[in-house]
């Protein structure tokens, strides 16, 4: 035992090493994955804050630019009034408040740490579960989109931003809905992966990508891009087109996060089905 | 190892971490750039540091920043393979001891070759092993070794200049 204990000290470097290494991996792995990242609330909380006082003052510099961004904001608000309504049938449906409900309904929040820099970005912004935030939700700036929610404290929401390797957004053509999925490679955050192209499908340059509300996370026929430049792979099933992200992530200011009224309506139904 | 040093250790460690989340971490050049500046403080510990103090701080130095990126370990598990490294990359490009004059690595008393390998072979374990973890998988090889390079050339580059403002300032 003794003896044991003479090695452990001479060798201390050796095993603290491994000791710490080893901390560093567990916690990387663990807390890392994209569900995980709202068990670190408390960390959250302390960074928030400290975020939060630096960006009262760097946001001094940015007003100009702010106001330009909230007027923009404003002008699109306006002309989105009646698409927030969800709109049914009226040969279906005899009662009349059910032939108009709202279905989704927007919070506004400001971006308190953003980056673009990395292969996973991620925002924080200053409101969350307090303001009726949850995970899984959307997050859009003005009719583009930006990323989704991913872990929530009282305070602050951390959102999984569109430039991150497991973001993945159902779209669709503008033009023929025909579904495709948008990722981003990584590199530079203006351009995008268009993935699982159909092989009938004539591309052109500057092809409208917007989102196909199949997610249950944004709403259907948000901007997401413009097609900017396609490949045709003859030995594959589906072509690839790099797209033009209409979103420019590095001058985010304020951000909405989308809440889907009817989601828990839409989940029940799905979940109902496939019980059995 | 004087109390004076002590001091100008710690408040360098608290320094360094909020320069790196408030200003570092938003320097953005065409996406494959991201300095990290704040392992400057494991190459500025003192010569006579006993080796678990380095390791332990520049474990704490990583979580720091991780707490700020929400990123738990991984700058963490950066940093501590750096400490770990430092000794031995101290050994093997010594010839002798009297070029550890000072307590402090710098360029001014180790000199600019002593000085270069030091930082250039720190500061790339650090970068390609976080770079790699981050990205855990290699269909990006190409990608993430562009980034490891161009983001080491920056970090050097920001500690020559710090170093050479350090001498400046001295004269």
């Amino acid at each position: 035992m003794r003896n044991l204990f003479i090695f452990l000290r001479e060798q201390y470097f050796y095993f603290l090493f491994l000791i710490l290494e080893l901390a560093s991996l567990i916690l990387f792995f663990n807390y890392n994955d994209f569900q995980g990242s709202s068990l670190f609330n408390v960390a959250n909380a302390f960074s928030g804050s400290v975020n939060n006082v630096f960006n009262g003052i760097s946001e001094y510099f940015t007003l100009k630019k702010t106001n330009r961004v909230l007027i923009e904001e404003m002008a699109k608000l306006h002309s989105r009034i009646p698409e927030a309504f969800y709109q049914s049938d009226q040969n279906v449906f005899y009662k009349k408040d059910t032939v108009v409900r709202l279905e989704y309904k927007y919070i506004s929040a400001k971006v308190i740490s953003n980056s673009t820099n990395k292969r996973n970005n991620f925002l924080m912004i200053n409101k969350g579960a307090l303001h009726g935030i949850e995970n899984h939700m959307g997050v859009i700036i003005g009719n583009k989109l930006v990323g989704q929610v991913v872990g929530v404290s009282p305070h602050f929401s951390w959102i999984m931003s569109m430039l991150n390797k497991d973001s993945h957004v159902s779209g669709k053509f503008k033009k023929n809905d025909q579904l495709v999925n948008v990722e981003w490679p990584g590199g530079n955050y203006r351009k995008g992966q268009v993935r699982e192209i159909p092989k009938h499908i004539v591309m052109v340059r500057g092809d409208t990508i917007i989102t196909s509300g199949n997610s249950n996370i944004f709403p259907e026929g948000l901007l997401i891009g413009t097609i900017d430049d396609f490949s045709i792979a003859p030995d594959e099933n589906f072509n690839t087109g790099r797209i033009l992200f209409s979103t420019d992530f590095n001058s985010l200011g304020y951000v909405e996060v989308v809440v889907d009224l009817m989601r828990k309506e839409k989940e029940e139904l799905k979940k109902s089905f496939k019980s059995e | 190892m004087t109390s004076r040093t002590v001091f100008f250790n710690i408040v360098r460690f608290f320094f360094l971490i909020l320069l790196q989340v408030l200003i570092l971490n938003h320097v953005n050049l065409g996406g494959y750039v991201n300095p990290l500046f704040y392992v400057y403080f494991i190459l500025l510990l003192p010569f006579s540091v006993s080796r678990g103090i380095m390791l332990i701080s520049s474990f704490l130095l990583g979580l720091g920043v991780d707490i700020f990126t929400n990123t738990i370990g991984l700058n963490a598990a950066s940093c501590v393979i750096m400490a770990f490294a430092r000794p031995f990359v101290i050994n093997s490009i010594s010839s002798g001891p009297e070029t550890l004059i000072g307590d402090t690595p710098s360029l001014k008393n180790q000199g600019i070759k002593w000085f270069l390998y030091y930082t250039i072979i720190l500061v790339l374990i650090h970068h390609t092993f976080l770079f790699f973890l981050e990205i855990f998988r290699f269909i990006e090889f190409f990608k993430t070794l562009l980034r490891i390079g161009l983001s080491s050339a920056f970090t050097i580059t920001l500690i020559l200049i710090s170093e050479y403002v350090f001498i400046f300032r001295q004269k």
